[in-house]
């Protein structure tokens, strides 16, 4: 696989949505209204006889347009908290509204079409399915959410030009780099213009160079989309775009900065 | 639509593809099902195929009639006929006669000669000559007297001259252009009563008549046929055709007006007594037949099952991207609809092959056991092919719906799992041991259960019960065989034996479903070995002690004609010149129907008969019956006849065999194999008080020396006896008894040759599926085996380590494979043949075939291991072992 030069900056597609500066959750007068809330959430994990806690007692308020860096040691939690987030699990108590949905009231059906509509996510290990082209990963979901087909591959070719990946739309994963295939899993993410992003250690498996432009991909969704951006890691690399950094360990948020 | 489009659309991505990357795995599965399939249909065609022959054989031979006047054990007077042609009741009667004769030679095939009366059959049958016949002149057979000179020649009714020219007939077209014949041409035909020459008038057209028999027939006048058969003032039946007006009363006054022993009976009875005979016979084999196809299932469950479980991290992703469970399990049942679907069609040309090779076995096996057959050509019943369809595809749906279900419980939240980790640990199966102990344990109470109108349902659903509950206690036997043997195999064997029979132990349901389809094809190939052993071993036993006679004389084709014609007075008088070579037992055999069951009523001396041979009686005893039965106060009847009609020891035997009446009771049952129902035996001496009628059906010879060499001297009587007979030779049969035994067994052995087929397919899927997820167990297991090697295991000990779980999971399979064939033996011998058939054999294990045959299946399986062996090597373990 012969390594090719990442794409610089892109330029938003021209369906981006132009958007204010985000400004930290809170604070009044901020006029952004409130993405995510979590009260006391909590999730605990049965592993045959014993009981694992993956967050405790968490409050959190997110609003609309911040990029929220996660930041935690291995078993800090920010995994369990991605998942709760994303619609992949349930709490075991405490309350959960994002996006004006109530997360741990939903129905199996709502948080399907929750996981549909409102969030993309984007994996350390990418999860590509290795047996479908890029193109027809980044359609998946949009073909999952009941949209036409000719509609969805033709997004979906547009993201993947925006991510300098047009001449890659015929390839399997096994024949990217693991930049190329991060930068599709963000496509895959995108393609059902969600009200949330959330990336649970998106540079976990890159190098240093792809990794930071990962980031700044992510940045720019932020920035030129609007998108509430979630992103669990322990590099630094999301520093320099976020606008808020939660710190968790052992489960429970130990510190929250506005950074922007 | 639309929402149909998107859903095929991720099929094909997620399904089709990953079935055509496996490409290998995905074909052996096709060719398991298509094999299943092709089998299951081809064996109900060809069994369809025989009874449409039947049933438009006796269809066409009835024509329009509504009711039938018939003697039953002997024949109708001819004189009756006036009155039913005038009674106020009757449209229209018709006299009928039929009997098989040979052109020329002994070894010609027989066929059907149907006398009637041209005029009087008008109304009821339609039969017309394909060609008029013209007026030309023809050469003299040197026997036949001359044509009248004045003969009516109609071109336009040459079925006229059938009765203005004797010994005349027209043929049907299979047998015009089988045995050569032409227009105006001349052909001997032999019958017991004697041989005659009769000119062929042409043939039939291709309508009415001339369907019976698939067209080996040939129709003359009846005069003819009572000449030439001996038969005059006779005939078989009188078929009516009633006033549309006639009311019930009508029929009961017509009736009420027959004399004794002559009923009236109505046509369909014996289609109805013919088609419950192969009813039987067909259920039986679409059930073997089925067995291919259950098999079959095992490798879809066992293929799905695999994917669904090394796919485990890609569910994960599609639910994680808004994938619904029901989205997941649609798509694992579509996998199985598509190997259904697939396998089905695959299973065309498959079947197109085995159903020529099928439907001569089948008819003859048919013609041989229960109603005379002869099948044309293929019939393509849709409602077949549909049923064949329908069954491939729902056995596959069934396949995959615990697989798919399995699927859709996958948490989307694994996604977010950095590994992927394709192998779980199995379920533990108590749960399932202990619904599949229940399920064996219902087996007995099933068993005593009675079948149902003659289908031993109960007796299926008990096999159903004990293949099901065999196959669910496999993952938990395999769990202890798992548990108990490692530290054994560590000793003997070293560590990679260890390690194979730890994965045993691990990985529960998944091996568990390829050792269910092991423990079934197994257990049928032990049951059916059983089975078949003891009914051959059983049948050489009645051979030898019943059917014992040193030689053998009938009436030329009495088994084809049923017996009808007795041996001529004069045959007789030669025959008991040879009374001091040999003891001579005549009987007499008459083919009746208590209710709609047929059986032959047999008439013997018994005394003479317990000098040299027994019954095997399964109830009573001849030593002490003898007198009862030497004074006619009681029959004895086989078991068949006892099974199908509920006559046994302690119930009465009653019949009306012409203008005899019986009202005996049973005294013994015994056991007998002939073919075409059950016996009745009763004392010959006594029937012929009774009936005035001394005629014998044959003669049995025994020579009274016990140390003479028997084939020589039957030999010799044989060719005495011809010479005394002279020209009446051309009617009888002579048989060495050793021949006749042979002919029996020979006749036995092509009937279970299709059994015998349709086990090998069977096993053939059993070893398919076994190859196939043993390979592919192996194959997702690459990266622990690759791991090993890094650990600094060498490759030779992996390929033990694979080696041993394979020996381990084929002996398990053939030992609980055994155990269940052994009780599915049980099953098939004194249930389903019982209930089915009327019959049971002596239970006899055929141990040599079986220890054969086991080792061989254990080495045919461990031998699939081999290839994927090589495969795990193959790819570089560097990239298999990193994370991604």
């Amino acid at each position: 696989m012969t390594s090719r030069k990442p794409p610089t900056a892109p330029t938003p597609p021209a369906s981006s949505v132009p958007g204010s500066q985000p400004a930290c959750p809170g604070l009044p007068g901020s006029g952004r209204q409130l993405q995510i809330e979590a009260r006391g959430l909590t999730r605990i994990y049965q592993l045959g006889v014993s009981e694992v806690v993956g967050i405790d007692n968490i409050d959190l308020q997110i609003s609309n347009g911040e990029l929220v860096v996660l930041k935690g040691n291995s078993g800090s939690g920010k995994s369990t908290l991605l998942a709760l987030l994303a619609g992949l699990d349930q709490p075991t108590r405490g309350g959960l509204i994002v996006a004006g949905r109530n997360l741990n009231q939903a129905t199996t059906r709502e948080l399907t079409q929750y996981r549909r509509e409102t969030v993309g996510v984007v994996f350390q290990s990418f999860n590509l399915l290795p047996t479908l082209t890029v193109l027809e990963n980044v359609s998946l979901p949009a073909l999952l959410a009941g949209r036409a087909f000719s509609t969805v591959t033709a997004k979906a070719s547009e993201l993947l030009a925006w991510l300098g990946l047009a001449p890659r739309l015929d390839h399997l994963p096994a024949q990217l780099s693991g930049g190329e295939m991060q930068r599709t899993a963000i496509a895959r993410a995108l393609i059902n213009d969600p009200a949330i992003i959330l990336a649970d250690e998106p540079t976990g498996n890159l190098d240093s160079l792809n990794g930071r432009i990962v980031m700044e991909l992510l940045g720019s969704v932020n920035r030129n989309l609007g998108t509430t951006i979630i992103i669990a890691t322990h590099s630094d690399l999301a520093d320099s775009i976020a606008t808020t950094a939660i710190g968790l360990k052992d489960g429970a948020i130990i510190d929250s900065v506005c950074t922007s | 639509m639309h929402e149909l489009a998107a859903f095929l659309h991720l099929w094909l991505w997620f399904g089709v593809r990953q079935l055509r990357i496996h490409l290998w795995r995905t074909l052996a599965v096709l060719v398991g099902i298509a094999l299943g399939a092709a089998v299951f249909t081809s064996v109900r065609l060809a069994v369809e195929a025989s009874l449409d022959s039947f049933t438009k054989s006796v269809d066409a031979l009835s024509g329009k009639s509504d009711w039938t006047v018939l003697c039953p054990g002997g024949r109708v007077p001819e004189a009756l006929l006036a009155g039913l042609v005038k009674h106020p009741a009757v449209q229209a009667a018709s006299p009928l006669s039929t009997t098989y004769v040979q052109i020329g030679e002994e070894t010609a095939e027989p066929f059907l000669l149907i006398g009637l009366d041209p005029i009087l059959d008008r109304p009821l049958r339609t039969w017309q000559s394909a060609s008029p016949v013209s007026p030309d002149s023809f050469s003299n057979p040197p026997s036949n007297p001359q044509p009248p000179s004045s003969a009516i020649r109609n071109p336009t009714l040459p079925w006229l001259e059938l009765m203005t020219e004797p010994y005349t007939m027209i043929a049907g077209a299979q047998l015009y252009d089988a045995a050569r014949l032409q227009d105006r041409s001349y052909v001997s035909l032999v019958h017991p009563h004697g041989t005659g020459t009769f000119r062929v008038l042409g043939r039939l057209a291709a309508e009415g008549l001339a369907m019976v028999e698939g067209g080996k027939i040939a129709v003359t006048d009846m005069a003819t046929f009572q000449e030439f058969t001996g038969t005059h003032g006779t005939v078989d039946r009188i078929d009516l055709m009633l006033k549309p007006a006639a009311a019930a009363d009508g029929l009961e006054r017509l009736r009420a007006e027959l004399p004794p022993g002559i009923v009236l009976e109505q046509p369909s009875d014996f289609k109805e007594s013919g088609r419950l005979m192969v009813r039987s016979y067909q259920l039986n084999l679409s059930v073997l037949s089925f067995v291919s196809l259950f098999v079959g299932m095992f490798l879809i469950y066992s293929l799905i099952s695999l994917h669904a479980i090394s796919r485990r991290k890609e569910l994960a992703i599609l639910r994680s991207l808004g994938a619904s469970s029901r989205l997941v399990f649609l798509l694992f049942l579509a996998e199985g609809a598509f190997f259904g679907i697939l396998g089905w069609l695959l299973a065309i040309p498959l079947g197109s092959f085995m159903v020529r090779y099928l439907l001569g076995h089948v008819s003859s096996t048919i013609s041989v056991l229960f109603v005379r057959v002869e099948v044309e050509r293929l019939v393509l019943d849709p409602a077949e092919v549909l049923l064949s369809f329908l069954t491939t595809l729902l056995v596959s749906l069934l396949a995959a719906w615990q697989p798919a279900h399995e699927a859709m419980q996958v948490a989307p939240r694994e996604a977010l799992q950095a590994q992927d980790y394709p192998y779980r640990h199995g379920t533990s199966g108590k749960r399932l041991a202990l619904f599949g102990f229940a399920l064996i344990a219902l087996v007995w109470p099933l068993s005593r259960l009675p079948g149902v109108d003659g289908v031993p349902v109960p007796g299926y659903v008990a096999t159903f019960f004990l293949f099901t509950g065999f196959s669910l206690i496999s993952p938990r036997v395999l769990q202890y065989i798992g548990k108990l043997l490692p530290p054994v195999l560590r000793h003997l064997a070293g560590e990679p034996a260890y390690l194979g029979g730890r994965h045993i132990r691990d990985a529960g349901t998944r091996i568990a479903i390829s050792v269910g389809a092991l423990i079934t094809a197994t257990a049928l190939f032990v049951a059916l070995v059983i089975m078949v052993h003891s009914f051959k071993k059983t049948v050489e036993l009645w051979l030898t002690q019943t059917i014992s006679g040193d030689l053998y004389l009938r009436p030329r084709l009495a088994a084809v004609n049923h017996y009808r014609d007795t041996l001529a007075p004069e045959t007789v008088e030669i025959v008991k010149r040879f009374s001091e070579q040999a003891d001579i037992l005549p009987y007499r055999r008459i083919y009746l129907h208590y209710g709609t069951v047929p059986y032959q009523f047999e008439l013997m001396d018994f005394e003479g008969f317990m000098k040299y041979a027994q019954f095997l009686f399964l109830d009573g005893d001849l030593q002490q019956l003898l007198p009862q039965l030497v004074e006619g106060r009681g029959v004895i009847v086989s078991e068949v006849f006892a099974n199908q009609t509920g006559t046994g020891i302690g119930k009465h035997f009653q019949a009306r065999i012409g203008n005899v009446r019986l009202d005996l009771p049973v005294v013994g049952i015994f056991r007998d194999y002939r073919s075409q129902g059950g016996a009745v035996y009763y004392s010959m001496q006594r029937f012929q008080d009774l009936s005035g009628d001394p005629s014998w059906s044959g003669v049995r010879f025994n020579f009274t020396d016990p140390q003479m060499t028997r084939d020589d001297a039957a030999n010799l009587l044989r060719n005495e006896l011809l010479q005394a007979l002279g020209p009446l030779q051309y009617g009888v049969e002579v048989t060495l008894g050793r021949e006749l035994r042979q002919m029996i067994l020979r006749i036995f052995d092509e009937t279970f040759a299709i059994t015998t087929v349709l086990l090998l397919i069977a096993l053939a899927v059993a070893t398919l599926g076994i190859t196939s997820t043993l390979t592919v167990l192996v194959l997702d297991r690459t990266r622990q085996f690759l791991t090993i090697l890094a650990c600094g295991g060498a490759r030779g000990q992996v390929r033990l380590m694979i080696l041993w779980e394979a020996l381990i999971m084929v002996f398990t399979g053939e030992i609980l494979g055994l155990a269940c064939g052994f009780t599915l033996s049980y099953l098939l011998i004194f249930v389903i043949n019982r209930q089915s058939f009327g019959w049971t054999f002596l239970y006899t294990v055929d141990w040599p075939a079986l220890l054969l045959a086991l080792p061989l299946i254990l080495a045919t399986a461990v031998l699939a291991t081999l290839p994927s062996g090589q495969i795990v090597f193959r790819t570089p373990p560097a990239r298999v072992l990193r994370e991604w």
